[in-house]
């Protein structure tokens, strides 16, 4: 669903990307992890055509995204690590709004029911969204993708900052999603959360991919002893 | 999709107690531009009204007494006769019977009448009077009231909706669009929006357009409210065209600014460096701009003053008396036919006087046509000025569209000067004749009607202006979306 192949992005001579490949799946929940500049941000860019690459190709659903934009777009939801919302409106109204953008419109019940799914206390839903709380912000982006009804999920670090409860809400509906068979990949730095509800887990530095895993065949422990192995000067098989 | 993103951008915007705010301060300036534009032009009329019952009254008068003159001949017999200009008070026929008397003592002061949309821009008409005194007295009388050298007119003119629309109207559109896409950007809901399949093209051009959609449904309304206020001549089709090219010249204007927006935008800063970028890019079109245009036309064109041409005619007038008999020969020698029968010297003050009016008028006449035409260079100087400013663009068209312009003034004043020779001619020949003059033929006194340009004409001149904006406006648009492509939706 989610492909990038020999992606390439610098930005003013520093190479953020060095030929990125990697896939996800229907049914994955890919994690992404690794520190800061690693070039995570810039692979969910790619993927959004928010920028343009300098090589490769990132694809959703077979379609070049720098080719086919809007099409491509048809298939994705964004959650950001901030989900930001139109404050002098509420909601339903936010969610209509982009509900609308993606090109579907629903009944009222209907963006009640995509808000109720995705845990926002129902005498939130006609509240104006700028007394909103974080992790409630990030349930209205649920509800925007569940509403979309996306194949593919673009999440970079959509738990910073919420709390445990929060959190562990956030990643029960990802679940549900995941068994809904669409591709999510998901920018974290959240190792335990990755073991938790990803599939498989990728390590990214300095722009390259360094490191791939099966959640399934990792403990908590290795996956925390490789990843802070590869944060070290030279990497795990230095 | 578009509707979709208008829909919303307007009930973000009605949302906006900021931008309830900035509509009801439109309108309230709107409402006393319309008052304070109708207050100027009812001032002109009634001035105008004052003048010529003044006027008629005095012309009135006179033929009242001749109508009491006819009485007495015929009940006391003998003839009607001419006054002359000599004898003494309360002896003889009244002055009135004297052509050279009534058309020299007495003026008829010709109109300028307003056009229904007159109020919209006052234009210079408080400095240009709209109503000038023809008399027998010399052409250069005619514009002797009109103040050209009132300082204080010329810096502030006045507030009226010309004013709104070119000053204040780019204020608000700049108000609600400066933050077009940075607000977005800053708020983050621009990655969000762009996560969904539209084009940030799309998204701009629906910003936009709501945006416009609903500050140029404003303005008209608000325009039709002051037309239906303080607009005159409802029920021709003359108003009605001039409030629609008001209506498609004030569009074009706002369109510019709009696109001023865009063209900022795209270049990806912060809301606070757009904003300030706006506010000089509006002071240096709206202000220093026209200002300097100003400047510089007075400055290349310096006219004489009104001043040197008084003294000027005055010093014409000293000469002229001091060589009357010669004159007066001179006068004579051309108009042979005129000679009083009987007396070939036969002396008259108020055929002096006419000698003296045309002598004058010939020594003064190089002046004034300098005076004109000086004025004109300025004019043609500021109207090539215009297209390096919309907001010039903007008065010209507007003045024009109003009936404000210099351009029909003059039409009027030239129209003045034929009349001032008309009436002159009916009444020098006959006082020269020594025809008196009969309460019924004061029925026969020329009279003036105002003859209007063809709409054609004001067209024509309006017609580099619109050309002006619209091509600044498509400048405006094509540069900042070929620059889109480029615009920074992530950063780092």
């Amino acid at each position: 669903m989610l492909q990038a192949t020999k992606l390439k992005k610098s930005y003013g001579g520093t190479e953020a990307l060095k030929g990125l490949d990697m896939t996800v799946e229907g049914g994955d929940i890919y994690c992404l992890l690794g520190a800061n500049g690693a070039g995570k941000t810039t692979t969910i860019s790619l993927f959004l055509n928010f920028i343009r690459p300098d090589g490769g190709t990132a694809a959703v659903g077979g379609l070049d995204v720098a080719e086919q934009p809007l099409e491509t777009k048809k298939l994705l939801a964004y959650i950001p690590e901030q989900v930001m919302l139109y404050g002098n409106l509420t909601a339903l109204e936010n969610l209509r709004y982009f509900s609308r953008l993606g090109g579907r419109d629903y009944s009222q019940g209907e963006y009640r029911g995509f808000l109720r799914r995705a845990g926002l206390q129902d005498g939130a839903a006609g509240r104006r969204v700028k007394t909103y709380s974080k992790g409630m912000r990030q349930k209205v982006g649920l509800a925007v993708a569940l509403a979309k009804q996306a194949k593919a999920l673009l999440l970079d670090e959509p738990t910073a900052g919420l709390d445990p409860k929060a959190s562990n809400e956030f990643s029960e509906l990802l679940l549900k999603l995941k068994a809904d068979g669409a591709a999510i990949l998901m920018a974290t730095h959240d190792l335990f959360r990755a073991k938790e509800t990803g599939t498989r887990i990728g390590i990214m530095k300095e722009g390259r991919l360094v490191d791939e895993l099966s959640a399934g065949e990792v403990s908590h422990a290795d996956l925390e002893k490789i990843y802070l192995q590869h944060m070290h000067v030279g990497g795990r098989y230095a | 999709m578009k509707r979709i993103i208008i829909s919303h951008e307007t009930r973000q915007l009605f949302r906006s107690g900021a931008f309830r705010a900035l509509l009801l301060l439109l309108a309230g300036a709107v409402a006393f531009a319309a008052w304070s534009g109708q207050r100027s032009i009812d001032r002109q009329i009634e001035g105008a009204n004052a003048a010529a019952a003044f006027e008629d009254g005095h012309r009135n008068k006179m033929r009242a007494d001749t109508e009491k003159y006819q009485a007495r001949v015929a009940a006391e017999g003998g003839e009607y006769q001419f006054a002359s200009a000599r004898h003494g008070a309360g002896e003889g026929p009244p002055q009135g019977t004297n052509a050279g008397v009534v058309g020299s003592a007495t003026a008829k002061y010709l109109r300028l009448p307003p056009t229904g949309l007159a109020p919209f821009s006052v234009g210079q008409s408080d400095i240009q009077l709209s109503y000038v005194p023809v008399s027998m007295n010399p052409a250069i009388h005619i514009t002797r009231d009109n103040e050209l050298e009132n300082p204080v007119n010329l810096m502030t003119g006045s507030f009226d909706i010309a004013f709104v629309v070119i000053f204040l109207l780019p204020i608000f559109i700049l108000a609600i669009s400066y933050d077009l896409l940075s607000s977005e950007k800053e708020r983050g809901t621009l990655a969000m929006v762009l996560a969904h399949p539209i084009s940030l093209k799309a998204l701009m051009v629906s910003k936009i357009a709501a945006r416009a959609g609903v500050l140029f449904a404003a303005v008209l309304a608000l325009g039709l409210a002051a037309l239906l206020a303080v607009g005159d001549g409802l029920g021709s089709f003359d108003t009605w065209a001039r409030f629609g090219l008001w209506a498609a010249a004030t569009l074009l204007y706002a369109l510019f600014w709009f696109a001023l927006s865009v063209l900022v935008n795209v270049h990806g800063g912060n809301s606070a460096a757009n904003g300030i970028a706006l506010a000089g890019t509006w002071l240096a079109l709206v202000v220093v701009v026209p200002t300097l245009a100003g400047l510089l036309a007075t400055t290349l064109y310096p006219a004489p003053s009104r001043m040197e041409l008084t003294t000027a005619a005055r010093q014409a007038q000293t000469e002229a008396e001091s060589a009357y008999m010669a004159r007066l020969s001179e006068y004579y020698y051309d108009h042979l036919e005129f000679v009083p029968e009987g007396d070939e010297r036969a002396m008259d003050f108020l055929t002096v006087a006419m000698a003296n009016r045309n002598a004058i008028d010939k020594a003064v006449r190089p002046l004034h046509d300098e005076f004109q035409s000086q004025l004109n260079r300025q004019e043609s100087l500021v109207r090539r000025f215009q297209f390096i400013s919309p907001a010039i663009m903007m008065q010209l068209a507007l003045n024009e569209i109003s009936g404000t312009s210099a351009d029909r003034y003059e039409h009027f004043l030239n129209q003045a000067f034929d009349f001032r020779d008309e009436w002159s001619d009916f009444f020098t020949v006959r006082f020269l004749r020594r025809a008196p003059l009969k309460p019924s033929d004061y029925d026969q006194f020329p009279t003036f009607e105002y003859q209007e340009e063809p709409f054609a004409t004001v067209l024509t001149r309006l017609l580099p202006s619109l050309a002006g904006m619209l091509a600044l406006l498509g400048g405006a648009i094509l540069i900042p979306f070929a620059g889109l492509r480029r615009y920074p939706v992530a950063t780092s």
